[in-house]
């Protein structure tokens, strides 16, 4: 083929099938099966109605699809089950009054409706793919007479890619085949290309969506002297009273509502005043033998728990969550938070104790652990987030962490001792 | 469909007498039968009639599900415009016939609670009602007069109703307009909101409240949905039985069964959608006076009833008829239909029986009497109404439409 030949073709539009009128239904079908005993198999017929001969005729066979929409849904359900065993019972346990972790009854609901939604969505999407929609171009379309397939045409196509299709000899056989006009399918000179109303209609909604961003941000950027809108108002303003305001409802003026007294939560007794405050009720004396008593409260001398390696591990944990960002890992008051105060010069900032300092290290274990609930200086209180048990196991963390920066020779076992000179 | 077999069809000629032989008497006589000795059973076996009750109200509640089934199938075909469905509808009318004698069937049922029976029904126990707070705040409801009344209301209505449909589509047989078939769909839809109001408050009384204690807003639906289950079952095997014997024609063609394949199809998956509504509800909110009554089917064996009905009311029939090519398949289209009917059964076993034997699920030999008994007396009824009408309403303005129906 020379290069002005492959010109000609590219200019003529290429033939993709033949389509062929038939005058009546009946005439389509016996055409229809026709075709198929002279041998091909890329039929496809047109109809202003149903016509159910001809899915026989046709040769059509069931479709595939009913098999992908039960394995979407066997898989959705498979996944919906096994998702929700791993976010309720593996990932994230929850334990919703008393029912086991994973309950099947409970997980039912979404399993089925994930079973629906990936049965629908492949049955949707699937019936497109198999149809090969959407279609950019339709060569049917192109031809004037196939308008008349919606009120009395009765058409049947050939598709080129028949391995038996020949312009010519495929004519011939459909006119043989009782059709009384048959013309070739050709395709539109660019059929991958979108059609202008596509993105006419793409830009003008593009267009329409870039709305809301712009009068949010114009919004944004200037200012108005009108109210503010409240989308919300119920929610904006709801019917309550904040922590630390006023009431009238009250007589006191107090919106929140101090204990009754005489009473204890639930949960909240606190029966052994050593373990819960570090300290034994009443006023310790001055020791300085002249009988007169100072502020000085009755410091616990010994952590009042059973002290074991459990006990240590889970002080340093919490150590090292709660405290080691001021105080620092090793106690010395050079922790990350403190560092970059002193870094940024924060006129406000006091540096933490450290914790080797002598006045530390003479404090009883109680001193510490009511330093740890309410605080002392700078310091904030931790007892409303730290659990007793906790902090306890921080006070012994700290003693532990103390007499490792003061330890002798004597402290290491002695099997250990040629060890630690090598290492140094 | 050709034009001779439509001919034929609609030239059908209405059943005869002879046609049927021995089979109706025959039906009555082992029917009545099977129920006096089943009776006999009862009253001179420890404990017997207090199961025999039992097993009396199953076998009632499992035929009368299929005729208010049957009832909701006519009337519904009518509200729809439904036109595929117009050759199986004399079948569905047929099996409402038998209404007023289940309905009459009642009376053993009732009458005895006039006289402080409670064999059935524990809230007809004055001593009970005396100390048991929950029965005596329901006895404005709960109590025989009114119980015998609600029962003739139901009766009355439902066998109104099913007359008015039956005369009426004799009538258009034989009728040179569509007038009849103008008036039944004009009724439909009042037909169909008296039948779900009264369904509804008849499973109330006559299983839910079996245990007087126990509620479920939903149950009436549930009862509802094992009815849908049945009568498309009957329908699909009374139809093949009447083709076997030559009585319809070709009438009902494979499309047809599809159809009814479809609907017990999505019929049992309601069941199972509204079972598991009912128990979900009650499993989550675990309050003891709900959980109860599955506490109740939990043990003792019953356990084992209510997985059999998971599985075989629920997952074997929704894959075994989740294929087209098995609902076009008349063969295991009725293996199905027939295996639903059991299953209903079952589940209405599971329903009535541990009220009586909560200790042990105990099949005896009443069961099946008493099912064989009523359900002759049922088919004998059916039959009787059946002679001198056409199986098929070949009068029927759309029946031209229903033979031609081919699923796309």
């Amino acid at each position: 083929m020379t290069s002005e030949q492959q010109q000609v073709a590219a200019d003529q539009p290429r033939t993709v099938g033949l389509l062929a009128e038939f005058a009546t239904q009946d005439e389509l079908i016996r055409g229809a099966r026709s075709m198929r005993t002279n041998g091909y198999a890329e039929l496809d017929a047109f109809t202003p109605f149903p016509i159910h001969e001809l899915d026989d005729a046709l040769g059509v066979r069931p479709t595939k699809l009913p098999w992908l929409v039960l394995v979407a849904g066997l898989v959705g359900g498979i996944g919906a089950i096994a998702f929700q065993w791993w976010t309720n019972a593996v990932d994230y346990p929850m334990l919703i009054s008393g029912k086991p972790l994973f309950s099947l009854p409970a997980n039912i609901p979404v399993t089925f409706e994930v079973i629906i939604l990936a049965a629908a969505f492949t049955a949707f999407f699937g019936m497109l793919a198999f149809n090969g929609l959407p279609k950019l171009s339709n060569s049917l379309l192109r031809v004037g007479r196939f308008s008349t397939v919606t009120t009395d045409g009765f058409f049947l196509s050939v598709d080129a890619k028949d391995s038996s299709f020949d312009e010519k000899v495929t004519g011939e056989a459909l006119r043989l085949a009782g059709a009384k006009h048959v013309e070739p399918l050709t395709e539109e000179p660019n059929p991958s290309a979108m059609p202008r109303a596509i993105l006419m209609g793409a830009a003008v909604l593009g267009s329409l969506a870039l709305l809301p961003p712009v009068i949010i941000a114009s919004a944004r950027s200037t200012t108005s002297d009108k109210p503010r809108v409240h989308n919300f108002f119920d929610m904006d303003f709801q019917p309550k009273f904040k922590s630390q305001t006023s009431s009238r409802l009250f007589a006191d003026g107090r919106a929140m509502r101090p204990r009754v007294s005489g009473t204890v939560p639930r949960g909240s007794l606190q029966q052994n005043a050593s373990y819960e405050f570090g300290f034994a009720p009443g006023k310790a004396s001055s020791g300085e033998g002249d009988g007169s008593e100072t502020a000085t409260p009755q410091w616990v001398k010994e952590v009042p728990m059973t002290v074991s390696t459990e006990l240590m591990e889970r002080g340093r944990e919490r150590f090292d969550i709660h405290c080691a960002v001021c105080h620092g890992k090793a106690g010395y008051g050079n922790g990350l938070a403190s560092l970059r105060a002193l870094e940024l010069e924060q006129g406000t900032w006091v540096p933490p104790t450290s914790l080797h300092s002598q006045h530390v290290i003479d404090q009883p274990v109680g001193q510490l652990f009511n330093s740890i609930t309410n605080g002392v200086r700078k310091m904030p209180a931790y007892g409303h987030q730290i659990s007793v048990e906790d902090r306890w196991a921080i006070v012994l963390y700290m003693r532990a962490l103390q007499r490792s920066q003061q330890a002798s020779l004597a402290d290491v076992p002695t099997d250990l001792r040629a060890t630690l000179r090598e290492m140094n | 469909m050709n034009a001779t077999t439509v001919r034929q069809i609609k030239n059908l000629p209405s059943l005869q007498a002879e046609q049927l032989g021995h089979w109706p008497s025959s039906a009555m006589r082992i029917g009545a039968a099977l129920l006096i000795v089943s009776l006999a059973i009862g009253y001179w076996s420890a404990d017997g009639m207090q199961r025999l009750m039992h097993v009396y109200l199953l076998s009632v509640s499992f035929f009368l599900s299929i005729s208010l089934g049957a009832l909701f199938f006519v009337v519904l075909q009518h509200l729809t415009g439904a036109r595929w469905s117009v050759v199986l509808r004399r079948i569905a009318e047929l099996l409402t016939a038998a209404i007023p004698v289940l309905g009459l069937m009642m009376l053993p049922i009732v009458l005895p609670m006039f006289f402080g029976s409670a064999a059935l029904y524990s809230w007809n126990d004055e001593a009970l009602r005396q100390t048991d707070a929950l029965v005596q705040g329901k006895t404005p409801y709960l109590n025989a007069p009114f119980f015998a009344f609600r029962c003739l209301a139901y009766f009355t209505l439902w066998t109104i109703i099913a007359r008015f449909y039956f005369s009426r589509s004799v009538a258009q047989d034989r009728a040179a307009d569509a007038l009849p078939t103008e008036a039944m769909r004009k009724w439909s839809g009042p037909s169909m909101l008296a039948f779900a109001g009264t369904i509804n408050f008849a499973a109330f009384d006559w299983l839910m409240s079996l245990d007087p204690h126990w509620f479920s807003t939903i149950f009436g639906i549930y009862f509802f949905a094992g009815c849908a289950v049945a009568v498309f079952a009957t329908l699909a095997v009374a139809s093949a039985i009447l083709q076997r014997f030559g009585l319809i024609s070709q009438a009902v063609t494979t499309e047809h069964y599809h159809d009814l394949g479809k609907l017990l199809f999505g019929f049992t998956f309601f069941w199972a959608y509204i079972a598991f509504s009912q128990f979900l509800l009650i499993w989550y909110a675990n309050i003891p006076e709900e959980t109860v009554w599955f506490l109740h089917r939990q043990e003792h064996g019953w356990q084992f009833v209510g997985l059999l009905l998971i599985v075989g009311h629920f997952f074997l029939p929704f894959f075994g008829l989740m294929s087209r090519s098995a609902r076009r398949s008349k063969r295991v289209l009725l293996f199905w239909a027939v295996f639903m009917l059991a299953m209903h059964w079952i589940d209405l076993y599971w329903l009535i029986i541990p009220s009586a034997s909560p200790e042990s699920i105990a099949v005896g030999p009443l069961d099946l009497l008493t099912l064989v008994g009523v359900g002759g007396i049922w088919l004998a009824t059916i039959l009787k109404r059946a002679v001198g009408t056409t199986l098929v309403p070949v009068g029927d303005p759309y029946l031209e439409e229903s033979l031609a129906f081919h699923n796309v």
